[in-house]
């Protein structure tokens, strides 16, 4: 208990270190960081609906960021989330535009599946290429989000194209009334069921199947675990699917609900943010959920800089950024540390 | 620091007229909470071998390290021929001359034998050099020192006494006139041990101060001039004249008690079952003193063999290791000891047993049913257990939980979606940990947390249970202190007991000889020969650098 | 075949200042996914101080300065609070950015592309085609070369290998790893910085945000795909610019049956090729052993 309150205070000073940068670039930028703080939070928390916002951002975020939870755990960095969310809303929309006339709820649920599965296969290849060749996930599933990003620009200018669409963005046809999970608002009780359902089948994963347990030591070291006897291939495999799956069911849920149609270039900041969350909750599912919220207000907050504050949304990319670079820090600066406990771990 | 000379225990006029070489005063080095040295302070003459000897953990390598400047000491100072050395400070002290060469080599393995002398050299370090030039500038200084290694070859293609010999011509590229040697005999056969010595020998005879550390009482015996005994961290005795000590007298200072009375303690503490002789023996087995002529204990009813390779081949791996031709039986209740200098194949050995390696050809057997084409998981499922040659990175997962260390083992057995109850995995951890005297805080803290014997005996816990047939033990007392050592050993005579199988790799002959009902040696890959006790030190020597035997 | 030449080496310049960045990290021991970050900084930083100043000078000075100091600051979080360098990397990365994105808006107001009045000097049409290459390009292969000697011919090099491969090795001659990997990251700083400017003052002497759109993971890739050496890295990153003109070209002959997209593509699933390649080459050993595993 006292190591999981001094992992939560870790978490805490870091990301108020992160904001202590933010802050100190917003000034030298010329912005006044009080103020942008200030709009940060009001857009965040504080203004009014700003808390439906957050549920609405920080679901899909969720959904994500569990699925960074399996992976990270396991010891792959599949960063490569932002292309499997992609991948996901593709199959969601390619589910709804073959499917025509089948009964709403059928799409609906073929709509989910596909998106999952199309999330699972865009982690496929870099997980079997990880395992086979040991081909750096890292690289591979950072250029997975770049290509997926084109195939989503062209499938929504192309094959999926709305022709009556204009404008510079392009994007499919609307996703039909019925067949959506949740109006623009993106809360409704189809989404909340599916996002706490998959919360509680990732957390009983993780924590109460071998799966969970093995996953967790070959993450942290997979000599051992091999020297057990475990197949450090299926394992991770395993793993990176089921990344990916979540992933893809993210995508999936955003286009069926409060998007209601594949628009290209769609949240942009998904995977990096679910990659964040998953990182400040120390790999833990149940911290992910306070967590979420959090970046969830930092999200909508990113659409309301602009067009309430006239502050620039790129602030939040940079707060976000900030936390990345601190948020895994094994240790105060060395002031704050005895030095030769410094020369004992170095030596070794 | 005047003072040190006279301070110093400099009996029998070791560190006699002159400057000493090498002077500490309070020396204190502390790692957290833990006091790795105590207060130690000696002056070591010039010219001399000294040997600093003593048990693991009695602060041998963390004095080293102090002395070369790699480590900053809590307390105390360190003068070079009179001069204070600022703690902490590698350049300091190599300026002053004092060349370190580490228990496991401290060389990039990737750098060719004239890049690694090159590398640690002081002085300018932009000047443009040329391949060949370097190799050509090197390759004098190597032949002068008698080591045959290629300056183009690469570190990592070399075997370990090439490996010792390139790094101690590193550290005597400069102007080295302190050489400290830790532990260099660990991974040496007595044949090159016997060479290293007689080159260390030749280097004092140059006018080189030696410092080497060492934990057997016979190789302290055949090479020190002075002899300095710690435990605990505390100096101990001397520098005392190596020729004014007896290898009853220095065992008896390393341990802290008479030989004798402390085999009787011990036998009381550790060893429930047993018997005195075991103890004593292992004692005298712990500290190198003399040789024990192990009680052939040889397996009454045991002819069922638990293990069996039949002609196995294996691929040289990366460190260029192999099996080749290898036929051995382990059978129910017997210690089959493997001896052999490292990287003669004790590797593959192990993981050929547990799958890990494709075989180029032959076949392995558990139990008397061929499982070669198994996985380790199936392997293990038939009784095959493993306490591997790394405990802290093969062994467990230092940064995970007891519960789950421990329960790895039994959760690789279940489908992986099964569900599991932490709760009863904890309770089972727990009463496991009570019967092996595990001394742990909470199944909750992570592994790291255990000093080294109860992290072996968390490892014991694991692998040795009800279904256990052969028990492959790799280096299993390596790092431990005395009474962990004592209870493994007796953790393998109650295995064998049982009527399993064992097979012991150790690069301590004395472990070996104490223990093992056979002892079968591996050299270049192959059995270079078997032996059964009494064992004959000379011969199983021979046979490891493939002699005559 | 010029034209090849010369549209080859214009997109494969910045990626190999880039890349040489990556080259002295990994060589030190940190595997710098931070590139992408720098390159950014230094294409914004080159652009908007040349608009500012009205000289080239000035905005190659400020994208070397930029780019130095985010090194300093990601060796800060490495090295001292020994944060995982890939996420920690990949927040520099996205600090770059978000950075560039925000000072943008910061000095302009607007999130459109900045414009230098002028760019780096070139040869000029005297040359004919080769008149488009300007002084960084026509310096890389020096630059190569000097980092080349420096790292595998001098005993620097040796030291900062050694402190990649065998830290403990490195401190037992008296080589302090971190001091190394500073100086590794702060020169590396300086090499991604030019690499920026010449991505925009190089060429169309525009700067647009996100414009380096992957480039400096590219780079990164190349160091791997170049097996850490800076002549193989080079070569790497001369490969996917190829590609990346071979796609160009095939869209000019085929047109629409060559969909823009795909053809965009290209580059990054050439470097999914590279790296593919070069774990195969090293015998499927993986390369990075992730810092949140034990140790």
């Amino acid at each position: 208990m006292r190591a999981r309150l001094a992992a939560v205070g870790r978490a805490v000073a870091f990301v108020a270190l992160a904001l202590v940068l933010c802050g100190a670039i917003f000034e030298v930028a010329g912005f006044s960081a009080p103020d942008m703080f200030a709009a940060i939070l009001d857009g965040a928390f504080l203004s009014d609906g700003a808390l439906a916002h957050d549920l609405r951002w920080a679901c899909p975020l969720f959904v994500s960021a569990t699925g960074v939870v399996i992976a990270f755990r396991c010891g792959y960095f599949n960063v490569g989330t932002q292309g499997q969310f992609y991948l996901g809303g593709i199959g969601a929309a390619v589910a709804v535009a073959g499917l025509p006339g089948w009964p709403p709820l059928l799409v609906t649920v073929a709509a989910l599946l596909l998106g999952t599965l199309f999330g699972a296969l865009w982690a496929f290849w870099p997980g079997w290429l990880r395992i086979r060749s040991g081909t750096d996930e890292v690289i591979t599933t950072l250029m997975g989000n770049f290509i997926a990003g084109l195939l989503l620009v062209w499938v929504t200018s192309g094959p999926l194209k709305d022709p009556s669409g204009s404008g510079q963005v392009t994007a499919s046809r609307p996703v039909p009334l019925p067949i959506r999970i949740s109006s623009d608002t993106g809360v409704s009780p189809a989404i909340l069921g599916l996002t706490v359902a998959v919360g509680a089948l990732v957390w009983v994963l993780v924590n109460r199947t071998a799966f969970g347990v093995l996953g967790g030591l070959a993450g942290r070291n997979p000599v051992m675990v091999t020297w057990q006897g475990a197949r450090l291939s299926r394992l991770g495999l395993g793993a990176f699917l089921l990344s990916g799956a979540t992933a893809g069911l993210a995508g999936a849920m955003e286009v069926l609900g409060p998007d209601g149609r594949l628009v290209s270039g769609f949240s942009p900041a998904e995977g990096f943010t679910a990659v964040l969350i998953a990182l400040v909750a120390n790999l833990s599912v149940t911290g992910s959920v306070i967590v979420a919220l959090f970046f969830g207000g930092l999200a909508s907050a990113s659409l309301y800089l602009p067009v309430i504050a006239g502050l620039p949304s790129a602030a939040i990319d940079m707060v976000n950024a900030a936390i990345a670079l601190f948020i895994t820090s094994r240790a105060w600066p060395s002031r704050f540390r005895p030095a030769r406990f410094r020369l004992r771990r170095a030596s070794r | 620091m005047e003072a040190t000379g006279s301070r110093a225990h400099g009996g029998d006029g070791v560190a006699g007229a002159g400057e000493a070489a090498l002077a500490c005063t309070g020396l204190t080095i502390r790692f957290g909470d833990f006091t790795a040295l105590a207060d130690v302070t000696l002056s070591l003459a010039p010219r001399r071998i000294h040997a600093v000897c003593g048990q693991n953990g009695a602060g041998k390598t963390s004095f080293a390290r102090a002395c070369a400047g790699l480590i900053a000491p809590a307390d105390g100072a360190i003068a070079i021929s009179g001069r204070p050395l600022r703690a902490g400070q590698v350049a300091d002290a190599r300026a002053a001359g004092v060349e370190l060469v580490h228990q496991s080599f401290a060389l990039p393995p990737s750098f060719t034998v004239a890049e690694a002398m090159e590398f640690g050299l002081t002085g300018r370090a932009g000047a443009i050099y040329t391949r060949r030039g370097l190799q050509a500038r090197w390759a004098g200084h190597l032949r002068a020192l008698g080591v045959e290694a290629k300056p183009s070859a690469r570190i990592r293609d070399l075997p370990v006494e090439t490996q010792q010999a390139v790094e101690i011509a590193r550290a005597l590229a400069g102007e080295a006139r302190i050489l400290i040697l830790d532990e260099p005999t660990a991974v040496l056969s007595p044949t090159a041990t016997e060479a290293l010595f007689a080159r260390l020998r030749r280097l004092r005879d140059t006018g080189v101060t030696i410092l080497i550390i060492l934990h057997k009482i016979r190789e302290v015996l055949a090479v020190a001039d002075t002899v300095t005994v710690l435990r605990g961290g505390r100096l101990v005795a001397g520098p005392e004249d190596a020729g004014s000590v007896t290898s009853d007298s220095l065992a008896r200072a390393i341990i802290g008690a008479p030989l004798r009375p402390a085999a009787d303690a011990a036998a009381d503490a550790a060893a429930g079952s047993v018997s005195r002789d075991d103890a004593s023996e292992d004692l005298a087995a712990l500290v190198g003193a003399a040789t024990p002529h192990g009680m052939s204990r040889h397996p009454e009813t045991a002819t069922r063999r638990v293990a069996e390779l039949a002609g196995v081949s294996t691929r040289p791996a990366t460190d260029g290791q192999r099996l080749d031709a290898v036929d051995l039986v382990v059978r129910a209740g017997e210690i089959l000891g493997i001896a052999g200098v490292e990287g003669n194949g004790q590797r593959p050995l192990v993981e050929a047993l547990a799958g890990l390696v494709p075989l180029a050809r032959g076949a392995v057997a558990l139990d008397e049913a061929d499982v070669t084409a198994l996985s380790l998981a199936e392997r293990r499922r038939r009784g095959l257990r493993i306490i591997p040659f790394e405990r802290n990175t093969e062994g467990l997962s230092l940064s995970s939980p007891l519960w789950e260390n421990f329960a790895a083992r039994s959760l690789l057995g279940r489908s992986a979606l099964a569900l599991i109850d932490p709760k009863r995995l904890r309770g089972e951890a727990e009463a496991a940990f009570a019967t092996w005297d595990v001394r742990y805080g909470s199944v909750e803290n992570p592994a790291r947390s255990l000093s080294g014997g109860n992290a072996q005996k968390v490892i014991l816990a694991r692998e040795i249970d009800a279904e256990a047939r052969l028990i492959i033990m790799a280096q299993p007392t390596r790092g431990l202190d005395l009474g962990a050592t004592a209870f493994v050993w007796q953790a393998m005579r109650e295995a064998r007991a049982r009527g399993l199988g064992l097979i012991l790799i150790s690069s301590d002959l004395d472990e070996l000889f104490d223990i093992s009902d056979r002892v079968v040696v591996l050299q270049g890959g192959r059995v270079a020969g078997r032996f059964d006790p009494p064992y004959d030190l000379a011969a199983v020597g021979a046979a490891m650098v493939g002699g005559d035997h | 075949m010029i034209e090849l030449i010369v549209a080859v080496l214009r997109t494969a310049t910045p990626m190999i200042y880039v890349a040489m960045a990556g080259v002295l990290a990994q060589r030190a021991g940190i595997w710098n996914l931070g590139l992408e970050g720098l390159m950014i900084t230094g294409a914004c930083a080159g652009v908007v101080l040349t608009e500012q100043t009205g000289s080239v000078a000035a905005g190659l000075a400020g994208a070397v300065l930029f780019s130095v100091l985010l090194s300093a600051l990601l060796w800060l979080v490495i090295e001292k609070l020994r944060a995982n360098p890939i996420i920690a990397g990949l927040g520099l990365t996205g600090l770059g950015l978000g950075g560039t994105d925000l000072a943008v808006q910061a000095v302009y107001g607007s999130e459109g592309a900045v414009t230098a009045p002028v760019g780096i000097p070139t040869l000029g049409p005297a040359f004919g085609q080769f008149g488009l290459l300007d002084v960084l390009i026509l310096a890389m292969p020096f630059m190569v070369f000097a980092l080349w000697v420096l790292l595998r011919r001098t005993r620097f090099g040796l030291r900062l290998a050694a402190c990649g491969e065998h830290p403990f090795a490195a401190r037992s001659v008296g080589a302090d790893p971190a001091r190394m990997r500073l100086i590794a990251l702060l020169l590396g700083g300086m090499l991604a910085g030019l690499g920026g400017a010449e991505l925009s003052l190089g060429g169309l002497q525009i700067f647009s945000v996100g414009m380096t759109a992957g480039r400096g993971f590219m780079a990164f890739a190349a160091v791997i795909f170049g097996a850490g050496h800076p002549v193989g890295a080079t070569f790497a990153a001369l490969f996917f610019a190829l590609v990346e003109f071979m796609g160009i070209k095939a869209q000019l002959v085929f047109g629409e049956r060559a969909p823009r997209d795909f053809v965009l593509m290209l580059p990054y699933l050439a470097t999914v090729l590279g790296i593919w390649i070069s774990a195969r080459l090293r015998g499927g050993v993986p390369l990075n052993t992730i810092e949140l595993r034990d140790g």
